[in-house]
């Protein structure tokens, strides 16, 4: 599916991501065609006596497109990866599932967007957990170190999209699972490859 | 593209009826890595022997010699390179 797209293309999607979610890490609010903030959580059918514990301003900054907790239960102890983490509101709430013994890490290539996951976790007394900026493509961990992957609304943005996955791939353990909440296309992807730069994250 | 990586157990599981746009589904799926994953095997393309064979066949393969004497012309030049094999 990345024919034809050049790097000069890559840089352009890259570019524009960046650009929309570092406004994103202001406020989310009108940014997005569904429900963002608390709103979004709820509607998503979130653990209710978790985001409870959300103060307002992290529950605000939420965007997420699923609730990528509804397809498995996190168990005490376990180590999790949120790729894409945003402004960290899953990974918070994965830290809060797994408890002391357990850790999650949230990764985002937006600098912004791990910024306001950073000042997010300051509100919060989670001690297990951390934020990195790196690129998908290149995760900074060894093989085999994670649980569970999670990651909500992001994949879809990644043009190498194989290389992602296989990193995700690399860095779980062996029995390890991915959990994701993403867009999916429904029409055919657009032919013309300027179209189909231009609105890579509608 | 998640089995093509070595995922196993792939599922799409359910929509989630947060769309982006009228051109995209908010999806949930799921996946797990095998217990025996490994990343060689997930790529078996990679694999020498099998790269080996695809020039073999691509060489022999029918143009405008047949794979006939194709073999032949080939059996010629290593008797004549003094192959024993």
């Amino acid at each position: 599916m990345e024919n034809n797209i050049t790097r000069d293309d890559l840089d352009q999607i890259e570019a524009g991501i960046r650009r929309k979610y570092s406004e994103v890490s202001k406020s989310p609010e009108g940014q997005f065609q569904y429900p963002t903030g608390r709103k979004g959580l709820e509607a998503l059918n979130y653990d209710k006596t978790l985001i409870d514990k959300l103060p307002d301003a992290v529950a605000s900054s939420y965007c997420g497109v699923g609730n990528p907790f509804s397809l498995g239960k996190i168990h005490e102890g376990e180590h999790v990866l949120d790729v894409g983490c945003g402004a960290g509101v899953d990974t918070i709430l994965a830290a809060m599932m797994v408890g002391p013994n357990g850790s999650a890490v949230g990764v985002d290539m937006v600098s912004e967007m791990i910024a306001r996951a950073e000042s997010n976790l300051k509100m919060t007394s989670m001690k297990n957990m951390s934020f990195q900026t790196t690129n998908s493509e290149n995760l900074p961990f060894p093989d085999d170190t994670f649980d569970v992957v999670i990651s909500n609304g992001v994949i879809n943005l990644i043009p190498d999209k194989e290389g992602a996955l296989a990193e995700i791939i690399r860095v779980l353990k062996p029995r390890g699972r991915l959990m994701v909440a993403d867009q999916i296309a429904v029409v055919s992807v657009e032919k013309d490859i300027q179209a189909r730069v231009a609105s890579w994250f509608q | 593209m998640l089995q093509k990586v070595g995922f196993a157990d792939a599922q799409m599981v359910a929509e989630t009826g947060f769309n982006s746009s009228p051109k995209t589904k908010g999806t949930l799926f799921r996946a797990a890595k095998a217990a025996n994953f490994s990343a060689e095997k997930g790529k078996a393309q990679g694999d020498p022997l099998s790269k080996y064979q695809e020039f073999f066949d691509e060489t022999y393969a029918q143009g405008a010699l047949d794979r006939k004497t194709k073999h032949l012309i080939a059996l010629g030049a290593s008797l004549a390179a003094g192959c024993e094999a």
